[in-house]
């Protein structure tokens, strides 16, 4: 990369003031709203996810996905064909990966034969490469309660050592409360959008909870060990930092699912961005909400 | 500005980065990366045990089943036992579906032991009641107590006496009721003394699995497909180091048949061993040549050194288990990748770190106008990438696709704090440059607390999923905790360093 020229030391923060003047809006905010507007859309997401929760993936279900690539085809034409050839009904899907070239999975219940699949796929197509995946229903059953666990317990652990740093139950329980609402507000995209529970996105939902407590990190500390600034100066401060590792990471995992066709780095990619959005407003509102009444009823040198 | 920069390449924190990203490309050079099945190819199966089980019965579950399935001649088997009651079994190379599931039958299948003395099998793994410790001398030599059944025992009293140094068979999984064809060497080794312990006059190793097993040797002479099919006349075809090329065809005929490869440096003798599931002969003791019928036996031997002597008796230990095997298995999941797809995916993924790392570069650039934080932002993130890797191949680690996203998770924190550090020191736009100065060390620090306790989450966090979770997201926790622990330890502090001479007071 050829180095630009040096610029004069002023411009990046006369960039950064600007930057900061188009997020006051977030600082003069009444607290009160800073509140209601998240816990609002918390509840939406939550009964969203009660009444419709993502599909979950074979991996969790128990099934068989027979995946042919290099087949350029209308799935339902293939779903139909493959029916009558099998004697069971199939669910086929088609995708297309970056090289331009097409492929198509085949999904079907747990005791269907994946072999018997790809040897009806072959008649109609040779030349193509097949993989297959088959999980009977008690690993399904044994991968879910584990998922349960493991996010029970990274939540356990997170709480912990947040409380552990701040050693104040507002901001602590302001911060894991935003942890959850990022991860109930992710589960509930994935059901608008039909994104599978599988292990992948379990790990996304998963990495949030680092994402998560990054940005709230931040806030806090900027807001309660401030020494310098007032409440809103350091929150403003706090925010236009919040706001470029936010974008920047938005922009990164938003390139990854673009050039990305693996399905499980897709999957990672779209809902650490549902998380990561849905962390914006949790942190930079609500929390930021809790923080700021908080501090000034306390009468902290505000 | 020159010794500044002196100073700069001399800090002990950019120094150790400097370390750390040499370290790895020179390690990446000699120890290139390991692949996982997803990547590489191959199948990986999950089964569970019937019912959970004490982590020593899931050593023995696993020894033997690793044991077993080396009878296969596959290259590379992986075998990790999960929790109480899963099996993770992983399979490069495996192209075929129908290999897949042969390996599915061996794992559903409980091993078939047998006990073979003349040509005459005297017991089965069931006849094995109960296998001892195995015990090591100071002389190198070793023993493996266990004990017979009486009918076994009886058996056996019988077939024995009078042949004192007459060789003991034990099987595990043998090829039974088969035409195994092997080349003139390995023929000849098999039809010779080699296999007979301390008395050339019993009958020769091809007599007895004859006899035992109804398996046939015949030597490969590139006969047809249609000569094999009529020689085996209804019998498997098991084709040992030979005659790879006639699989398919035999397939096609409706012939049942096994194609075992010799691996360079494997001897004749290791190789036939291998393909017949054979382990001995072992020299029978004149104390059991009596005619007495004794339960409480041993097998006995003597190795080179102590190492050597443990691997063996922990051989037959496992093999005389495995014959009893406790539990049975019972596939759950199975993932299988053609190898092909391996290579576009791991382009794909470089494609996509790249664009990643760029998109990086720009929004970073976007945000300050300046190339002077984002460059470093941006290749400090790629020497944490290159130091994660690093690390993945010095600890042969198999970088499978959720080991791919951790690192991708790790370079998001890794961004996100490399800009708090930023913003940290940069300071308050209203900020005279002598307050900024007097603080900087303050801001520091208050961007290192907030990394710290962002690190200490995540590696909780991830500790808990790699002990509580099975199957295949234990990379994603590995890599996310060694890229935390790198950016916490290494990346972060340089990139510190190098920030507060980029942009920091002049």
């Amino acid at each position: 990369m050829a180095k630009k020229k040096a610029k004069k030391p002023g411009e990046t923060n006369e960039f950064r003031a600007k930057k900061r003047e188009k997020l006051r809006f977030l600082a003069e905010m009444e607290p009160k709203k800073m509140i209601t507007y998240p816990l609002a859309v918390f509840i939406v997401a939550l009964l969203l996810v009660a009444v419709h929760f993502p599909p979950l993936g074979i991996e969790l279900r128990g099934g068989v996905v027979v995946t042919g690539y290099g087949i350029s085809a209308d799935p339902d034409q293939v779903e139909k064909w493959l029916g009558d050839q099998l004697g069971f009904s199939v669910n086929v899907e088609s995708f297309t990966s970056v090289d331009g070239s097409k492929g198509i999975r085949v999904y079907t219940p747990a005791n269907a034969d994946p072999t018997q699949i790809i040897k009806a796929l072959k008649q109609k197509y040779p030349d193509a490469d097949y993989t297959h995946s088959e999980v009977l229903p008690t690993f399904g059953e044994l991968a879910k309660r584990q998922g349960i666990r493991a996010i029970a317990f990274a939540f356990l652990a997170m709480a912990v050592v947040v409380f552990l740093f701040f050693r104040n139950p507002v901001s602590s329980l302001a911060i894991i409360f935003s942890a959850l609402s990022d991860m109930i507000i992710a589960i509930a995209l994935m059901g608008v959008f039909g994104i599978q529970l599988t292990t992948a996105t379990i790990a996304a939902l998963l990495m949030l909870i680092g994402y998560t407590v990054d940005s709230n990190i931040l806030l806090t500390t900027k807001l309660t060990r401030r020494k310098e600034d007032t409440i809103e100066e350091a929150y403003l401060s706090a925010v236009s930092t919040g706001f470029t590792m936010s974008t920047t990471t938005l922009g990164a995992l938003f390139m990854l699912w673009l050039i990305s066709t693996s399905p499980t780095i897709d999957n990672i990619a779209i809902v650490l961005i549902f998380g990561l959005l849905a962390d914006f407003m949790n942190t930079w509102v609500f929390n930021a909400g809790v923080l700021r009444w908080y501090l000034t009823t306390r009468g902290v040198k505000a | 500005m020159n010794r500044k920069l002196k100073k700069l390449l001399l800090n002990w924190k950019v120094l150790l980065l400097i370390i750390f990203v040499a370290g790895s490309i020179a390690t990446l050079a000699v120890r290139p990366l390991t692949y996982g099945i997803d990547i590489a190819g191959g199948v990986a199966l999950i089964a569970q045990t019937e019912r959970p089980v004490d982590s020593s019965t899931m050593e023995i579950v696993t020894d033997s089943l690793q044991e077993r399935l080396n009878t296969f001649g596959l290259r590379e088997v992986q075998i990790q036992a999960q929790g109480n009651d899963i099996v993770v079994v992983k399979v490069a190379n495996v192209t075929s579906t129908e290999e897949a599931n042969s390996l599915k039958k061996v794992i559903e299948s409980q091993g078939v032991f047998y006990m073979e003395f003349n040509g005459v099998i005297f017991g089965t793994g069931k006849d094995i009641t109960y296998v001892g410790v195995y015990q090591v001398k100071s002389d190198n030599s070793w023993a493996v107590p266990f004990r017979i059944s009486k009918e076994a025992a009886e058996k056996f009293a019988e077939l024995a006496k009078g042949k004192p140094g007459w060789p003991v068979d034990m099987f595990l999984d043998p090829p039974a009721d088969s035409l195994l064809v092997v080349p003139r060497s390995i023929y000849d080794l098999m039809n010779s003394t080699a296999f007979n312990a301390n008395a050339p006059e019993a009958p020769y190793l091809i007599e007895r699995i004859e006899s035992a097993f109804n398996t046939t040797t015949v030597v490969y002479a590139n006969q047809s497909a249609e000569e094999l099919k009529r020689l085996a006349n209804g019998k498997q075809i098991v084709l040992a180091g030979v005659g790879a090329e006639l699989v398919d065809e035999l397939k096609a005929m409706n012939v049942s048949v096994r194609y075992i490869p010799k691996q360079s440096g494997v001897t004749d003798e290791e190789f036939i061993k291998k393909v017949l599931g054979l382990y001995g002969p072992y020299s029978l003791g004149a104390e059991l040549a009596q005619g007495e019928p004794q339960t409480d036996v041993q097998i006995t031997g003597h190795a080179s050194n102590r190492f050597q002597a443990e691997q063996e008796a922990r051989t037959v230990y496992t093999v005389l288990k495995s014959g009893s095997l406790p539990v049975k298995l019972k596939v759950i999941g199975m993932e299988f990748i053609s190898p092909k797809l391996g290579e576009s995916f791991k382009t794909q993924a470089l494609y996509a770190g790249i664009a990643a790392l760029m998109a990086v570069l720009l929004i970073v650039y976007l945000h300050y106008r300046s190339w002077k934080i984002a460059i470093p932002v941006a290749s400090t993130s790629l020497s944490e990438v290159i130091i994660i890797l690093g690390i993945a191949a010095l600890i042969k680690w198999n970088l499978d696709l959720p080991s791919i996203a951790g690192i991708i998770a790790a370079i998001g924190t890794g961004v996100d704090q490399q800009i708090v550090i930023t913003d940290e020191l940069l300071g308050g736009d209203k900020s005279t440059k002598i307050t900024r100065r007097s603080s900087t060390l303050k801001r520091i620090g208050r961007a290192f607390f907030i990394i710290f306790a962002s690190a200490a989450t995540t590696i909780a966090a991830m500790s808990l999923l790699l002990v509580y979770f099975v199957g295949t997201l234990k990379g994603f926790a590995v890599t996310t905790i060694i890229g935390v622990v790198i950016g916490t330890l290494i990346t972060r502090p340089a990139y510190a360093e190098i920030a507060k001479y980029l942009v920091g007071e002049k």
